[in-house]
C-alpha cells in the first residue's frame, strides 16, 4: 500500500479511527431545504470565535441529479466535514462540485473536505485568496483555536465565468460581481428560482466590508442582484428569504454607512467621533453593528476624508 | 504618597491627617493600575519619573476596541477638565517596541484634545499622562491587536512610492466653542528603523505657530503611522492666523499656513 492509499485510508476512517484525538469541534449542522433539492444550512450570526467554531457563514447545496454542486464550505477543515456528513444525510450522490463565492475565510476553508470534487472560483477570487490565504488561515488559527486544527489552503483549482454554466447537464447562471469582497460569484437556479448571493446580501447581521472596492460599487450589485426573477434568496449570512427584502436592507446599511462617513469626513470628525456617536434604532438592530461600522470606518474612511476633508479625488479603492 | 506601618500611640492623630488629606487629589500607587498590566510600573518610572500620579476618569483615551488596521489605530485623548491648566501630555503604548507616541507641550494655546493615528505592534494598554501642577494625571485604554484577516503588520508597515507625495501637508480648521479644531494631514513615511536596511526616518518636531511664535507643540516618535494625521484644539478663534510647522530627523522641514 502506497503512502497516497494510507493517507486516503486514513482520510476515510477519521471520524472512526480507534484512539484517533477527538473531532476538533463539534458542529450540529442541519440542512435546511430551500427548494426542491436545494438545502442551505445557515451559521450563526456572530463573529469567529472559539465557541462557535467558525460556524458563521452559511453554506448550501443542490442534489443536481448528477452530483452534489456545494455553494461555499465554512470556516474550517471540521465544518467541511460535517457538511460532507450533513450532505450525506439527505442524498446518496457525490458531491461532485463545489464553487467558492469569495475568498473570505469564512467561506472557503472547509474545501479540504471535498477532495474529489471540482472546486471552482472567479479568477479575481482564486487571486486574492493566493493574495490573503496565508493570512487568513493565521487568523482562524488564533480565533478558533483548535476548531481550525487540520485546516490546510485548499484553493479553488477551475475558473468561472459570467453567464450559463451546467454542471452535469444541470444548468446555472453564474453572475461575477465585486461589491462586497473585490470578486463576488453570485449563483442563479433558473429552475427553481433559488438566488445565492455570497456576501452581497447579509440578512440580520451587519455587512462586512474588508476588501470592498467601495460602498458605490456594492450598491450597483444590490440593482443587479434585485432585478433579478428569484423566489428564494440564500445570502452569505443570515436566514434564508422569500422575498427581494435582504437586498433592500442591504442597501439601506450600505446607503446609511455611506452618508455616516461622508458627514463625518465634511466636518472634519475623527475617526473615533464616527465609530462612537450613537446608532440610529435601525441600524443598531443590526447584530454586529457597532463592530462592523468600526471595521468599515477603519476600511473607507480614509477614502472620505480624502474627497470630503481635504478635497483629493477618491483614491482608487484597493 | 507612602504609607507606612505607624506605631499605636500616634494612630489617632495620624487619621485625622488622613482623612483632611483624603479630601485632596491624593496621587494612588502604582498597583492601582486600572488595567492590572505589568508593563505600568516600568513606563511610570521611566516617563513620569518621581512625580505624584493619579487615575483620573476625566483624562479619557478613546480607541477603537480592536485594530482593524494595526497599521493606522486612531487614538484621541480628551480631558477638557484639564484645558488650561496642564502644561504637558504624555500618550505611550505599552507594549510597542517604540511605546512612547508623543510629548505635548500646549504653551499658550494649546487644549486637552488631541487625536493621531498610532501603530499597533499588538493588544496593548494605551496610557495619556497630563502634568497639571505637579500632578500627572492618567487615562487608560486598552486596544486588541488582531484584527480580522486583513490586518496588516504595525511597526513592519511600509509606504510605497511615498516619494510622489511626500511631504505635502493639508490643513484645516473647523469652528469649536473652545476656540479651533485643526485637523491637519501630513505625507511622510514615518520609518521606525526598526525594519532591517530602512533607516529611522520620521517626524520629530511638529508646532503650531500664531504671529511667529510657537502657541503648541509635540516631540513626535515613530510608532505615529505613516502620513499621520492630527487633529489638535487650539484656544484661538477665528481671528488667529495659525501655521502648521514640523520637522523630521533628517532636517526636511515642513510648513503649511492653515487657512
Amino acid at each position: 500500500m502506497g503512502f497516497r492509499d494510507t493517507a486516503l485510508l486514513a482520510a476515510l476512517l477519521w471520524p472512526l479511527g480507534a484512539g484517533a484525538a477527538p473531532p476538533p469541534f463539534e458542529h450540529h449542522l442541519t440542512p435546511q431545504p430551500v427548494a426542491e433539492h436545494t438545502w442551505m444550512v445557515e451559521g450563526r450570526p456572530e463573529e469567529l470565535s472559539e465557541d462557535n467554531g467558525g460556524d458563521i457563514a452559511n453554506s448550501a447545496f443542490i442534489v443536481t441529479g448528477h452530483g452534489v454542486l456545494v455553494i461555499d464550505t465554512g470556516s474550517t477543515l471540521a465544518y467541511g466535514h460535517a457538511l460532507r456528513a450533513a450532505i450525506a444525510g439527505v442524498t446518496d450522490q457525490p458531491v461532485r462540485w463545489v464553487l467558492n463565492t469569495h475568498h473570505h475565510p469564512d467561506h472557503v476553508f472547509g474545501n479540504g473536505a471535498f477532495p474529489e470534487a471540482e472546486i471552482a472560483a472567479l479568477p479575481g477570487t482564486r487571486a486574492a485568496f493566493r493574495r490573503h490565504g496565508e493570512a487568513f488561515r493565521d487568523t482562524l488559527y488564533q480565533r478558533l483555536g483548535d476548531a481550525a486544527r487540520d485546516t490546510g489552503l485548499v484553493p479553488a483549482s477551475v475558473d468561472l465565468a459570467a453567464g450559463e454554466r451546467r454542471f452535469g447537464g444541470y444548468p446555472l447562471r453564474l453572475l461575477a460581481l465585486r461589491g462586497h469582497s473585490g470578486s463576488d460569484l453570485a449563483v442563479l437556479d433558473p429552475a427553481t428560482g433559488v438566488l445565492f448571493t455570497g456576501d452581497l446580501v447579509f440578512h440580520h447581521r451587519a455587512p462586512t466590508t474588508p476588501h470592498s472596492p467601495g460602498i458605490a460599487v456594492w450598491r450597483d450589485d444590490l440593482a443587479t442582484l434585485a432585478a433579478l426573477d428569484f423566489k428564494v434568496l440564500v445570502p452569505g449570512h443570515g436566514p434564508v428569504a422569500r422575498d427581494p427584502g435582504p437586498v433592500a436592507a442591504t442597501d439601506a446599511w450600505l446607503a446609511w454607512l455611506h452618508r455616516r462617513l461622508r458627514a463625518g469626513a465634511e466636518r472634519g470628525a475623527t475617526a473615533n467621533r464616527v465609530i462612537d456617536a450613537p446608532l440610529p434604532e435601525a441600524i443598531a438592530a443590526w447584530p454586529l453593528a457597532r463592530y462592523e461600522l468600526t471595521r468599515s470606518v477603519s476600511h473607507f474612511y480614509a477614502d472620505y476624508e480624502r474627497r470630503y476633508l481635504w478635497g483629493e479625488p477618491a483614491a482608487t479603492t484597493k | 504618597m507612602n504609607s507606612r506601618p505607624a506605631p499605636a500611640g500616634v494612630l489617632a492623630p495620624l487619621v485625622m491627617v488622613m482623612l483632611m488629606l483624603a479630601a485632596l487629589p491624593v496621587p494612588v500607587a502604582a498597583a492601582d493600575d486600572p488595567l492590572e498590566s505589568f508593563m505600568w510600573e516600568r513606563y511610570r518610572a521611566r516617563f513620569l519619573g518621581d512625580t505624584p500620579v493619579r487615575f483620573d476618569d476625566r483624562v479619557r483615551v478613546i480607541t477603537p476596541d480592536f485594530a482593524e488596521d494595526s497599521g493606522r489605530v486612531p487614538v484621541a485623548v480628551e480631558a477638557p477638565a484639564f484645558d488650561g491648566r496642564f502644561q504637558r501630555m504624555l500618550l505611550w503604548i505599552e507594549l510597542n517596541p517604540i511605546p512612547l507616541v508623543f510629548d505635548y507641550r500646549p504653551l499658550s494655546d494649546g487644549l486637552a484634545r488631541v487625536a493621531l493615528n498610532v501603530r499597533l505592534e499588538q493588544s496593548s494598554p494605551v496610557r495619556a499622562a497630563l502634568l497639571s501642577d505637579g500632578v500627572w494625571y492618567v487615562g487608560s485604554a486598552r486596544v486588541e491587536g488582531e484584527g480580522g484577516g486583513c490586518s496588516t503588520p504595525g511597526i513592519a508597515k511600509q509606504v510605497d512610492d511615498w516619494s510622489e507625495t511626500f511631504g505635502r501637508v493639508a490643513a484645516r480648521r473647523f469652528a469649536d466653542p473652545a476656540g479651533s479644531r485643526l485637523r491637519v494631514k501630513l505625507f511622510h513615511p514615518m520609518d521606525s528603523g526598526l525594519i532591517p536596511s530602512v533607516d529611522a526616518f520620521y517626524v520629530e518636531r511638529v508646532a503650531f505657530l500664531r504671529d511667529g511664535e510657537p502657541v503648541a507643540r509635540f516631540d513626535w516618535h515613530a510608532s505615529v503611522s505613516e502620513n499621520p494625521e492630527l487633529a489638535v484644539t487650539l484656544s484661538g478663534g477665528e481671528d488667529a492666523a495659525y501655521r502648521f510647522q514640523a520637522r523630521d530627523n533628517n532636517g526636511n522641514e515642513f510648513d503649511h499656513g492653515i487657512p
